[in-house]
């Protein structure tokens, strides 16, 4: 096959030390890479105190929409690992930041089928967004003369992880979609499936954005990893090359195709959804540069 | 050559002149390409290529054979306004009505359709009525003609709940597994009647999660089905106990009723259908469906095996482009375009638009005023 990649190789303490001097920045998933649900993995908080007395540059790059950067700092806090909100690019930041770059009016509204933290990200960057979890307990009505009302200045309609996710967001979102004339359909990302407890995976904004794809017909535009939108955000903002960054995630189709398309050295950790059998699978076509059970492999290995 | 018409017609069957035929332009050197049927038949929520060869400038003599000598196409004439119904009557042996913008739209009767169907009868006619609608079991569908005062038979009824549940029979689905449902109540009847273990349905709809830590959802191991379809009673409980059967119960099936991306449940609007269910497990799976309702050729099969008739002898009925007429071009039987629902003319026309039944008309008793015009 040609161009293909060669397959991962094992981080060891032989090859650490020339992935570690060669990089200036290292960008972290999160779920599965730093926590699993509410628990933090072994060793992070060492491995990343480690690095900022190296030198290093940290930024935290998450699908999770649920929460904004803010609520994310605080769950840092809660761990006790110090990270500042401005380390820190979730989708739900990304689908605000879209919206501002390209412009959108806002006057325009911005419907959101999510969590809380799409909602507070919009409002910062000086949007008005409507549904979001107070949608969650509202019914649709099918009486013969009751019309589903829907607002005609919606101009987007924002999908993410939404675990209260019912019909009468769904039909929200579709109407805005189908009526409201050039109306933006954006997803925050499409994961499939995520650990949204440590025990188990749990459907994820792709099952939102699939469901909203079925019923308007149309493809999103998707603002989280692997879209580059996020990177070419971060990238202005922190003046980095991306041959000096290395993305650490644990998701081949998501964390290391977004560092792969953008040029970034890329290491899978194995403490989240994929399994060592996963990436060695012949249907598997995305081979991280390195691969690690967890991230304070990098530690270990340095043996700092 | 025959003029173009000085007035538009509506789609709207109240608004609708006197839909006749002679105003409409018969340009037979223009044709619509049209994919291979094999490759629309898997249709799901993807866009149909739009290959009208009129934006090409391809052209054709009506003297041309109509199999042309481009590869993968195969070129579809540009749909005939209905003219001359007892030609269309008298060439086959039975009507396949879809329900929903040709029967009845909403709660509302559609004009004069039960004497159209007393017409067809009384030619000896076989009608069968198809719809993707899995809300309701055949029982109920029979109520729903009874109370609009028509006289149709359960037996003649075929709903996608039903698809489901016949499709399971026909691959010897073990009675020992069972089937997790994420849908309405028209799916568990007909699954009841199979003889089928079923889980889920309404009644999931009011199970919350609580995503804490050491939670963990169980699932039933034995289940060996998914069959999803349209669910107004949808959440997040329901997609995880899906998504858990799909992903790690050996050989599960995934079933969808119908992947129709918009219902009209009320005539007044467009409500998100069972395409957005299915979407939704499709995204957390990451698998496709086995889909049993129109377009899939199951129900077609499945009729013409039962009542013993062939393909040809059929005319399919519907208003809807890419679920009723593809059902019917997939089958291989004769399609007829109802104006009385979800499409209009422009859309039939529009240069997007690559699927073209063989027939188009304003609404089904067109078959009675027409037929009385060519006397």
């Amino acid at each position: 096959m040609n161009g293909a990649k060669s397959a991962a190789q094992l981080l060891t303490a032989t090859n650490v030390r020339a992935l570690f001097d060669s990089v200036d920045a290292f960008l972290f998933d999160c779920d599965g890479v730093i926590w699993k649900g509410d628990k933090l993995i072994d060793g992070v908080l060492q491995t990343l105190e480690m690095l900022r007395s190296k030198g290093k540059k940290l930024v935290f790059v998450t699908n999770n929409s649920t929460q904004s950067r803010r609520q994310f700092a605080d769950k840092f806090q809660s761990f006790g690992v110090p990270v500042s909100q401005d380390e820190i690019f979730s989708s739900s930041f990304a689908a605000a930041m879209y919206l501002k770059v390209n412009n959108f009016p806002p006057e325009k509204k911005v419907y959101a089928i999510g969590g809380e933290g799409i909602i507070e990200e919009l409002q910062l960057a000086g949007y008005t967004g409507l549904g979001g979890p107070a949608d969650g307990d509202k019914r649709a009505e099918w009486k013969s003369n009751c019309l589903f009302e829907h607002d005609k200045s919606v101009g987007a309609v924002v999908v993410g992880l939404d675990p209260n996710i019912n019909y009468y967001k769904l039909q929200y979102g579709t109407l805005c979609i189908r009526e409201n004339p050039g109306c933006l359909f954006i997803a925050t990302n499409r994961d499939a499936v995520g650990h949204m407890t440590d025990l188990q995976e749990w459907p994820g904004a792709g099952c939102m954005v699939a469901a909203i794809c079925g019923s308007t017909e149309r493809e999103p535009i998707v603002v989280g990893k692997p879209s580059t939108f996020l990177m070419e955000f971060l990238l202005k903002k922190f003046q980095l090359s991306t041959s000096r960054m290395c993305m650490v995630g644990d998701r081949l189709d998501t964390d290391i195709l977004f560092g792969q398309n953008a040029g970034c050295k890329t290491l899978l950790v194995l403490s989240g959804v994929t399994t060592q059998s996963i990436l060695e699978d012949p249907s598997n076509s995305i081979q991280p540069d390195f691969y690690a059970s967890k991230v304070s492999d990098v530690l270990e290995l340095l043996g700092e | 050559m025959l003029s173009r018409p000085a007035v538009s017609v509506s789609a709207s069957s109240s608004a609708a002149t006197d839909a006749s035929p002679s105003l409409f332009p018969l340009n037979t050197s223009q044709f619509s390409c049209q994919a291979n049927s094999k490759v629309l038949r898997f249709l799901g929520n993807k866009k149909l290529p739009s290959l009208n060869c009129r934006t090409i400038g391809w052209r054709r003599s009506s003297s041309q054979p109509k199999s042309g000598s481009m590869e993968s196409f195969t070129a579809r004439a540009t749909a005939q306004p209905l003219k001359n119904a007892n030609e269309l009557i008298d060439s086959v042996e039975t009507f396949i009505f879809d329900c929903d913008g040709v029967i009845w739209k909403g709660d509302k009767l559609i004009d004069g359709v039960p004497e159209t169907l007393d017409m067809l009868r009384s030619r000896g006619k076989r009608l069968v009525f198809v719809t993707n609608n899995s809300t309701k079991s055949r029982k109920q569908y029979g109520k729903k003609f009874e109370t609009l005062g028509l006289n149709v038979s359960e037996e003649e009824i075929f709903a996608s709940s039903f698809a489901a549940a016949a499709y399971l029979k026909s691959i010897n689905f073990p009675k020992d597994k069972k089937v997790y449902v994420i849908g309405e109540d028209g799916i568990l009847k007909e699954l009841e009647l199979a003889g089928f273990q079923y889980l889920g349905g309404p009644e999931d709809g009011g199970k919350k999660i609580e995503l804490k830590p050491g939670f963990l959802m169980e699932h039933d191991k034995d289940v060996g089905a998914v069959v999803v379809g349209f669910d107004r009673y949808f959440n997040y409980y329901k997609v995880q106990y899906g998504t858990l059967c799909i992903r790690e119960n050996p050989g599960c099936l995934f079933i969808a009723t119908n992947r129709d991306a918009v219902t009209h449940l009320t005539d007044a609007q467009e409500w998100a259908g069972g395409g957005s269910m299915v979407g939704a497990l499709c995204g957390s799976t990451q698998r496709e469906p086995q889909v049993v309702g129109k377009p899939s050729t199951f129900m077609m099969d499945y009729l013409a095996n039962k009542f013993g008739i062939l393909k040809s002898q059929i005319c399919m009925v519907g208003d809807r482009l890419d679920t009723d007429i593809l059902f019917g071009q997939n089958g291989g039987c004769k399609t007829l375009l109802a104006l009385s629902g979800v499409t209009s003319l422009s859309m039939l026309q529009n240069p997007n638009n690559s699927i073209q039944p063989d027939f188009y008309t304003n609404k089904i008793s067109d078959f009675l005023t027409l037929k009385a015009a060519a006397v």
